[in-house]
């Protein structure tokens, strides 16, 4: 292995210091639109899954209350 | 009596419609930007996470009180409250959980940290997620009911322990919102946060509303469902 390469271990990072100057990468404004997209999808998503389960509640109930009151009627002398 | 509960249910739903469009547009066009080192305008984050751990305490307590009733005398409709607490906490909890790691990410350098209030928030959140599992997957017998609201009010008990976290163990996480009238140096930022509790007792209001006649028409449904099978009518769909 040559000396004084990438490869070398010798050459590797084995400390950080600061630098002057704005260095931050991650955008606020991202962070931002992200944490709203997030919360709304999530809300869309609980309300979407429940919207649908109450409507095949509402069927089945529906359906089932029209068979059991049938079959009442149907077994009146 | 039934239209007159859903008239109110729809002007509720239209109320919470208006104060998020009015929270939306204040938080956006209005609230100033904070300091850079509370996240800069990744702050704006707090106008709803906040408010929604808010809400998150607001269904729990609903929760605990109809799981409570529940265990004390059993009746559907407390047990339909006590679903649709856990339910509703469920959701703002994760509202918060996925809005406070963005907020993180950007005030703190990283997404999660293992300070007291968040990992007593993530353990109150997957308490009540195990009730909802245990309700989805055990059966609607009498036992399994009093099991979840059981583990509803030991869920619930929780809830103390988050709000003071911050001052039991300290942690990083802020106290900005205090008795003695909070670090908001704005009046504008005042306002939002307002309209933000505002704006999610709204929402809590209607899908814990919502919720409720969910669970107790899915409760009507077993019961007739049961009759229904007694008197050999109807394979399910």
């Amino acid at each position: 292995m040559k000396q004084g390469t990438s490869q070398d271990p010798a050459s590797r990072s084995t400390q950080f210091v600061p630098v002057e100057g704005n260095t931050e990468t991650t955008s606020a404004e991202a962070m931002l639109v992200a944490a709203y997209l997030v919360m709304w999808a999530l809300l869309i998503a609980f309300v979407g899954f429940g919207w649908r389960r109450q409507a095949r509640v509402e069927a089945r109930l529906d359906e089932l209350e029209k068979a059991v009151g049938g079959s009442a009627e149907a077994r009146r002398p | 009596m039934r239209k007159k509960s859903d008239t109110i249910f729809w002007a509720l739903l239209a109320l919470t419609a208006l104060s998020f469009f009015v929270l939306i547009a204040f938080v956006f066009l209005r609230a100033p930007t904070a300091q850079p080192q509370a996240g800069g305008i990744a702050q704006k984050i707090f106008y709803f996470h906040v408010p929604a751990a808010y809400a998150l305490y607001l269904c729990g307590t609903v929760g605990f009180f109809g799981a409570a009733a529940y265990l004390y005398k059993p009746s559907e409709t407390r047990d339909a409250w006590a679903r649709a607490g856990v339910e509703c906490a469920v959701i703002f909890g994760l509202l918060v959980l996925t809005s406070g790691p963005l907020w993180a990410k950007k005030a703190w350098g990283v997404y999660w940290t293992w300070d007291p209030r968040l990992t007593t928030l993530m353990l109150n959140v997957l308490l009540y997620g195990a009730v909802m599992v245990l309700r989805a997957f055990a059966g609607t017998g009498d036992a399994e009911r009093r099991f979840a609201a059981a583990f509803t009010v030991l869920g619930t008990l929780l809830l103390p322990v988050i709000h003071y976290a911050v001052k039991l163990w300290g942690g990083i996480h802020p106290t900005v919102v205090t008795q003695s009238g909070g670090g908001l140096h704005h009046p504008d930022m005042r306002t939002a946060l307002t309209l933000g509790f505002v704006s999610m007792t709204f929402l809590a209001v209607v899908l814990l509303w919502w919720r409720a006649r969910l669970a107790l028409a899915t409760s009507r449904l077993s019961a007739i469902e049961e009759i229904a099978a007694a008197r050999g009518i109807g394979a399910t769909s």
